[in-house]
């Protein structure tokens, strides 16, 4: 590999950023289809019933009404919506229409019609008798004696407690915490909760099915999960995979709302019951109410510490709301515990976790995975834990953070699919992290110094790491095909959803390939190439999907040296290829374009494919050193973010202006879930803001001031070094600020999102006011 | 989020709406911004039949100086309002409280008789209004006549406009010489107020003459806070008059609770922003 990097590393702009701008970007809903039909969705008025009979004959009628389907018109297959690899180790517990409801707004049944205000008619003319069942709203409540069990069909498999509604369970153990517990001089237990959060991506759920000439389904659809979508699609349907064809186009966000195969079935089913295209979209309220969310949960923490600072036992339980659905139940709150236990060096780590059903909203996927709650309790926590030894807790937590050739004890006990691997650090950059973090915010100039007046300021900081992809549960193929003008087809299967994946790829193949970026024509997502991949989570695409593409740039560019030896009748030993040409050391060069042009049409007729394939046991952890300041107005409760300092350590940038975007947008959405966003629900399951004016997220005039230091600790198992980046970051906001809070006023939150009022009611309760 | 179906006209003179209003007095509304109005209509809150656009008809976007008065054209935006010198000059609070509502583009577009006559008591002209003794014409085809803000907001989205009635011109006494301030609690910048205080204090000799004092939010109308006005009055003016009368702001108050925020934690904001808005008009701190 070169060591001069003319590629990566460069801020390029994204390749897609102009016709976006422009607005010739083409997300799903942007084709006109002949003969189109909107589809619409009749809602459960109910939090848990079941239905006893539905009446579909006065909808059929309406004139323009082309398909009204109930569970009667489905196949009842359980599946999963979550867009993992098969299995997927979620519960099967879902069906296309069901005959129980078991949240406000569960599908009952769909229509598909020449218009959205007659399918809005047809849903009015459907008549339902239910027969309401008792609801758990509270997941407390749960796994109570007495609590309705939510999954009482039989079909259903894969859930760890049907009978006590609990989806997923955790009970892993590295070492003997409470022989540990037994040597610490001091012990500190802590209790927090956080709340749902909405991913709000700029475009909802949206999916248009339609059969081709062949009879295949298409689908277009809104995705972070071409292939994973086809084939559980295929499954639900149970039609063979070959029949669906699975297109992704610009996507407007997805933030883990789309690793799950949502809007695609009933649009599916409606498209292949009535021959024409189906449209099926998520308005802004649904997205509120029946999508997805992050999920709540109530965490505890118990950790015991010697005198000397050394961390000795650390425990970390988990009672987790997933709602009606155990989408990612297992895997979220796993990394709530696996993400933030092995950041610090422990011989004993222990991580039990229930997660249960509800009749409340579905939680699921959500940038940062189980993670962000995991941080904000293990962060404010270990504050505690230092201030109660003494520790400045920056110092702290210089001491006791894990470093290279430490193993991850968490990742053997407790791994996701076939990963169960203890996972060894490679490379870490979090010294350099709280260094220049801490210097850029000020920290030991601005620490302890709240300042007169009503309104006082405070310093606080935390420290994060992530994966790169889900550890031995990755696998990406990639194509790259040779043309005229030295121009190349670059084929892969990721989603690039608004991440900046394809041009970060596509600098990738640049790299290897000595051309400009504008040679590279990338197409992504589209399940009929040659190209393969798990889909755009994890922040697996930069580490997992770049080192496939890194290796079929390998293979093209070998094969390009072979054909250049044998026109310049030289060594392929020694042969440079750079700047769209071929060069050896004694001074001959062809053009890649001479090059292309002579496989193509001169003696060797030729096709230049290069492909790859990468799946690795490894997921390097980024790390963070997050930094906020904040000003606390001790009158009112209100919070207000000055500042975010991030220091990220990613490998590599193998694109600086597209890390340092990941890394603001998952600030900015970081904040909300620390300061103002949270899905709030009534006493019968209600979602009661399911708008914008209600749900509030920061816009840009709220923002504080962002300040993103790129840290390169070049990681040994990834391309040009690269880790992942997507993430981390939105672990960091929550944490940070509530430290903050402390250092300005001196009280702790531990509940989110930190509102006036609950800032205003924690000064009441020390008297600070 | 999408409006039930309506008409819409934009006729080009005041005659011509008054006539459409007369022709349609229970389904008839009319816009100007539209920034409050729309809202409710994507909410379907309301569902008029029939929009009367005002955007068409000239003379109604003007801030005029007249003998003892202010004259304040119906049509002029949040906007223009806070960046006029006259404003500034003879209404100080106007300025102050139309300076920070919604957002940007809210005060480019909104208007200050729309807001007025929206009647929302989350708004916060509404406050100011009272606290100036504003005084709002109101025309139709049956005349004019003139209305007291005290008289104007009687409940939620409710005023004292009969349905043929539009709201033409707001009329602000000369302020000269008041001590004022608007004071505005809101979790996210644009967003509506959780509560605010608008207050007005006449001085003479070092003592308080009159206190107007209007809380934004925490009932169905805006609400004058009579304890402080009261607990002002003939008072000296100093931190600790101001600090005592401000505790009183929540006297009597029973806000709604709402998503935001508890009755409790209204009728505490209540007290601080009253007594900050105070601090600010006064300069004392």
């Amino acid at each position: 590999m070169k060591t001069e990097l003319s590629m990566v590393g460069r801020r390029a702009p994204k390749i897609d950023a102009v016709k976006l701008v422009t607005g010739r970007a083409t997300f799903t809903d942007d084709v006109e289809m002949r003969g189109l039909l909107h589809a619409k969705v009749l809602k459960s008025p109910h939090a848990h019933a079941r239905i006893l009979s539905i009446d579909t004959s006065r909808a059929s009628e309406i004139p323009g009404v082309h398909a009204v389907i109930t569970h009667r018109d489905v196949p009842r297959n359980p599946y999963t919506s979550a867009g993992q690899s098969w299995p997927e180790p979620s519960p099967y517990d879902m069906y296309v229409l069901d005959r129980k409801v078991r949240f406000h707004g569960d599908a009952v049944a769909a229509v598909a019609a020449e218009t959205p205000e007659i399918a809005e008619a047809a849903l009015e003319a459907i008549g339902v008798e239910y027969e309401e069942l008792p609801a758990v709203t509270d997941f407390r409540q749960s796994m109570g004696a007495g609590a309705p069990i939510i999954h009482d069909e039989p079909e259903s498999y894969g859930i760890y407690d049907a009978s006590r509604n609990i989806a997923a369970h955790i009970d892993v153990e590295a070492g003997d915490v409470e022989k540990g517990f037994r040597l610490a001089d001091v012990i500190v237990e802590n209790e927090f909760d956080v709340q749902y959060q909405q991913h709000t991506c700029l475009e909802p759920h949206v999916t248009i099915a339609f059969l081709d000439e062949d009879r295949r389904l298409v689908l277009r659809t809104s995705t972070q999960i071409p292939y994973h979508c086809r084939r559980m699609v295929a499954f639900a349907l149970g039609i063979p995979v070959r029949n669906v064809h699975v297109l992704k186009p610009r996507v407007g966000g997805g933030f883990g709302n789309k690793q799950e195969v949502v809007t695609e079935p009933i649009a599916a089913v409606l498209a292949m019951k009535t021959g024409r295209p189906v449209k099926l979209e998520y308005t802004r309220a649904d997205e509120f109410t029946i999508a997805r969310n992050r999920h709540p949960q109530h965490i505890t923490l118990k950790t015991g510490v010697r005198r000397d600072g050394s961390i000795v036992a650390n425990a970390l339980s988990v009672l987790t709301n997933t709602g009606p659905y155990g989408t990612h139940a297992l895997t979220v709150t796993g990394n709530t515990g696996t993400k933030p236990l092995p950041l610090y060096r422990a011989a004993n780590m222990k991580f039990y976790a229930d997660i249960v059903y509800t009749n409340l909203p579905i939680a699921a996927a959500f940038r940062g995975y189980g993670a962000p709650q995991g941080f904000f309790a293990m962060e404010v926590h270990m504050d505690e834990v230092a201030e109660a030894l003494g520790i400045e807790p920056l110092e702290f937590r210089r001491m006791n953070h894990i470093r290279v050739g430490d193993t991850d004890l968490m990742s053997a006990a407790a791994g996701e699919g076939a990963g169960k691997k203890p996972r060894v650090i490679h490379s870490c950059g979090l010294p350099e992290c709280i260094e220049r973090g801490a210097e850029a915010i000020g920290w030991y100039q601005k620490r302890g110094r709240p300042g007169d007046g009503p309104i006082k300021r405070g310093v606080g900081m935390c420290i994060l790491m992530q994966g790169s992809g889900v550890a031995g549960d990755e696998l990406a193929g990639a194509a790259l095909k040779m043309n005229e003008d030295a121009s190349f087809n670059l084929m892969v299967g990721s989603a690039d959803i608004g991440t900046g994946s394809d041009t970060s790829l596509a600098q990738i193949a640049a790299e290897v390939l000595g051309v400009p970026l504008e040679n590279i024509l990338i197409k992504s997502g589209d399940t009929d190439d040659i190209s393969f991949d798990y889909g755009a989570y994890a922040s697996s695409t930069a580490y997992i999907t770049g080192m496939c593409v890194l290796k079929a740039s390998e293979d093209a560019r070998q094969q390009i040296v072979a054909a250049a030896a044998r026109m310049m009748d030289e060594d392929p030993e020694g042969l440079l290829v750079h700047d769209e040409k071929v060069t050896s050391l004694s001074g001959k060069s062809v053009t890649l374009q001479e090059v292309a042009l002579e496989c193509l049409y001169g003696e060797s007729k030729t096709v230049i494919i290069g492909k790859g394939s990468h799946a690795t046991k490894e997921s390097p952890p980024p790390f963070v050193a997050m930094f906020a300041e904040v000003e606390v107005d001790t009158e009112t409760g209100q919070v207000r973010p000055v500042e975010i300092v991030t220091a990220v350590d990613v490998g590599r940038a193998i694109n600086p202006d597209i890390c340092e975007g990941q890394v603001e947008g998952a600030v900015a959405q970081g904040l909300g879930y620390a300061l103002t966003e949270e899905i709030l629900v009534d006493a019968d399951g209600r979602v009661l803001n399911p708008t914008f004016m209600d749900y509030k997220i920061f816009c840009a005039a709220d923002m504080p001031t962002l300040t993103t230091i790129l840290v390169e600790a070049e990681e040994p198992t990834g391309p040009f070094g690269a880790k992942s980046v997507a993430e981390i970051a939105i672990n960091g906001p929550a944490p940070a600020i509530s430290n903050a809070i402390y250092d300005a006023v001196g009280v702790r939150l531990h509940s989110l999102p930190m509102t006036p009022e609950k800032v205003l009611a924690a000064l009441d309760c020390r008297g600070e006011r | 989020m999408i409006p039930a179906a309506f008409d819409y006209a934009a006729p080009a003179s005041l005659e011509e709406a008054m006539a459409l209003l007369a022709g349609h007095p229970d389904d008839a509304k009319l816009i100007a911004g539209g920034h409050s109005l729309l809202p409710l209509m994507k909410l379907r809150l309301a569902t008029p039949q029939l929009l009367v656009d005002l955007g068409k008809i000239p003379d109604l976007r003007y801030i005029e100086e007249k003998g003892d008065h202010l004259a304040i054209g119906a049509m002029t935006t949040h906007y223009q309002v806070s960046i006029s010198e006259a404003v500034r000059r003879r209404a100080g609070l106007l300025a102050d409280s139309a300076a920070v509502v919604g957002d940007m583009q809210v005060r480019n577009r909104g208007t200050v008789g729309g807001s007025l006559a929206h009647a929302d008591p989350a708004s916060d002209l509404p406050a100011a209004a009272l606290a100036l003794g504003a005084q709002l014409v109101a025309r139709s085809r049956s005349g004019e006549r003139v209305i007291a803000a005290a008289d104007f907001f009687q409940d939620i989205w409710t005023s004292a406009l009969e349905p043929e009635e539009i709201l033409t011109e707001v009329r602000i006494p000369f302020q000269d010489g008041k001590a004022q301030a608007y004071e505005k609690f809101r979790q996210r910048a644009g967003d509506w107020a959780i509560v605010g205080a608008a207050v007005s204090v006449a001085r003479r000799n070092g003592t308080i003459d009159r206190a107007d004092v209007i809380l934004t939010n925490v009932g169905p109308t805006p609400v004058r806070a009579r304890a402080v006005e009261s607990a002002l009055q003939g008072q000296p003016v100093s931190p600790e008059v101001v600090r005592a009368a401000a505790e009183q702001a929540a006297d009597g108050l029973d806000p709604a609770p709402e998503l935001k925020a508890s009755p409790d934690y209204k009728r505490h904001l209540a007290r601080v922003l009253t007594r900050r808005a105070l601090e600010r008009a006064l300069q004392i701190s």
